[in-house]
């Protein structure tokens, strides 16, 4: 089968040199490396948003290749964060989320239930605190149903609840055969993670499981920090 | 929040509003026709009305509603497209860059060769005006900074316009008439006039299908682009049609401010945010609102219509700064 992602010797001036990794479908992926390192770009280079040279595939076919109506219905991005100038509701951005597909409006109620969000349906996206904002950008991607997910730090402005929350939704899809890939900062929870990439100064720095990769040696490395495995606060699901 | 009955009543509504305007504004001024007699008069069943209407008031309406439609949908495009709802033609210089265009073609005495000189010359200063913008407030860029590059290109065009008037030979009647124009204002318009700001029917037409895709871009570029909107082949267009819009009803009708910022701005109030609904609302909105200051200022003795937009929309401008900070 081939891989829902590939990325060939891409580079982004100044911003990430020669990265290449392969992952493949039905996968829950972390990109993680300090601030800087060149996550969101990579993300975007994925999600065939920002030119790049080398080369950009989905499920083996070229980006170049695909036109931008039928990539919207292969991929979805969630950016790290949202402006939003005009107060379209709730319901509205996650609708937009079908797009691609004809504004046939499908799993769009879903998506609401699935993030919390079918109370603030009609409320204007502008009025939202940043963790809601976060929670309707996610719950477009998924509306989209797009195979290949990629998601830019979704974890950063949620409440615990909604983080883990957030990991069992993502963990679903991986169920169903589709691949999420989302850079993060918090470590502790790359156990439930299939595959780590590192990045680190624009370059890749390591891919692979996160029990191999994630050893105190590289973590002193690329973040400078002490990493142990003490036991410590652990948040699950009710 | 707004009831759910009104964004659906809104459009229905906007155009009975048109429809009565419209016979206001055949039937008010030195010659009072009642509604039967504006009919008579579109019949040439009554001549004194049929002159009066066919030779005045007719060209002077349909020019009227043709520069609110295109200046007001001029308006929410490029709000659309610099996802900041007080960018506007008259704010950002396009309109300014239409009048200079036109004065240019005026003063170099290209204007009496071809009618539709004048159109051309409006189209090419408004496209320099738009370029210069893009370049200046990148799209997303902040109020300050959209704001900042309109003044500074205002000040530029107002000196082109000024240095052409100053220094061609231009006759004094011809040159107080070029001023009295740049003003603003639809007196004595003729059938003319109608042609030359008919394409922006075209404009309008080629508009409605990109209000879906304008929803997507008004959140963001890359976010659209990646749902699956052609984001670079969008905003060439919405540029193309808000500048060729704003450019015609600068040819015929001056500078008239506002009206680009006030309409799409109170239809956003009241019907929300979305292009679906705004495209038609704006087309007829504007158009209704041009004729309603038209009607102000015919009423008022003989005010010119780029005085009565700026009298009402400066004021709402500020009222909109003060909400927005």
């Amino acid at each position: 089968m081939k891989p829902a992602l590939e990325l060939l010797n891409v580079s982004v001036e100044s911003r990430i040199s020669e990265v290449t990794v392969q992952i493949g479908a039905g996968a829950m992926v972390g990109l993680i490396g300090p601030n800087g390192s060149g996550k969101s770009t990579l993300l975007q280079v994925a999600a065939g948003l920002l030119p790049a040279t080398g080369s950009v595939r989905w499920a083996g076919n070229p980006l170049d290749g695909l036109t931008i109506l039928e990539r919207g219905r292969r991929a979805a991005w969630v950016p790290q964060e949202a402006h939003f100038e005009f107060g379209f509701t709730v319901r509205s951005v996650v609708a937009q989320a079908r797009f691609a597909h004809g504004d046939d409006e499908r799993g769009v109620d879903e998506a609401l239930a699935q993030f919390d969000l079918t109370a603030l349906a009609q409320r204007p996206v502008n009025r939202l605190s940043g963790g809601e904002r976060q929670r309707v950008l996610l719950a477009r991607a998924c509306a989209t149903e797009a195979p290949l997910q990629l998601w830019d730090e979704p974890l950063a402005a949620l409440d615990p609840r909604h983080a883990l929350e957030l990991l069992v939704r993502a963990r679903r899809l991986r169920e169903a055969g589709k691949t999420v890939l989302l850079s993060l900062h918090d470590l502790r929870i790359a156990h439930c993670l299939d595959l780590v990439v590192v990045m680190d100064r624009g370059k890749l720095r390591a891919c692979g499981r996160p029990e191999d990769v994630m050893t105190p040696e590289l973590l002193r490395d690329v973040f400078g920090v002490k990493a142990s495995t003490l036991p410590g606060l652990t948040l699950e699901l009710p | 929040m707004t009831p759910a009955w009104v964004p659906r009543i809104a459009l229905p509504f906007v155009w009975v509003a048109l429809v009565v305007l419209i016979v206001v504004s055949l039937g008010v001024g030195d010659l009072w026709l009642s509604p039967a007699r504006i009919w008579a008069g579109l019949m040439h069943q009554d001549e004194l009305a049929a002159t009066v209407l066919w030779q005045v008031r007719l060209p002077r309406l349909c020019v009227a509603m043709l520069v609110g439609a295109a200046l007001s949908a001029s308006g929410l495009v490029m709000q659309a497209y610099f996802r900041n709802s007080l960018a506007s033609p008259g704010l950002l210089g396009v309109s300014s860059g239409g009048a200079a265009g036109a004065v240019i073609a005026i003063g170099a005495g290209w204007a009496t060769t071809s009618l539709f000189i004048l159109p051309v010359a409006a189209i090419c200063g408004a496209f320099a005006a738009t370029m210069a913008v893009v370049v200046l407030a990148h799209r997303g860029a902040s109020t300050e900074r959209l704001l900042l590059a309109g003044v500074a290109l205002n000040a530029l065009l107002g000196a082109v316009t000024s240095y052409v008037l100053s220094n061609f030979t231009l006759t004094y009647e011809r040159n107080a008439q070029v001023l009295f124009w740049l003003l603003g204002g639809i007196e004595d318009r003729t059938w003319e006039h109608v042609a030359m700001i008919t394409p922006v029917l075209a404009a309008a037409a080629l508009l409605w299908p990109l209000g879906r895709p304008m929803d997507l871009l008004s959140l963001g570029a890359q976010e659209a682009q990646s749902l699956g909107v052609n984001v670079r082949a969008l905003r060439r267009r919405m540029l193309l049609l808000a500048t060729v819009m704003t450019a015609l009803a600068t040819a015929v009708a001056g500078t008239v401010g506002f009206v680009g910022l006030i309409v799409p701005h109170m239809l956003r109030l009241i019907v929300g945010p979305e292009h679906r609904r705004l495209v038609p609302l704006a087309l007829v909105g504007g158009a209704a609102f041009v004729l309603a200051c038209d009607l102000i200022g015919r009423a008022a003795g003989g005010l010119r219509l780029g005085i009565v937009t700026a009298l009402v929309g400066g004021p709402f401008f500020l009222w909109l700064l003060r909400r927005q900070t």
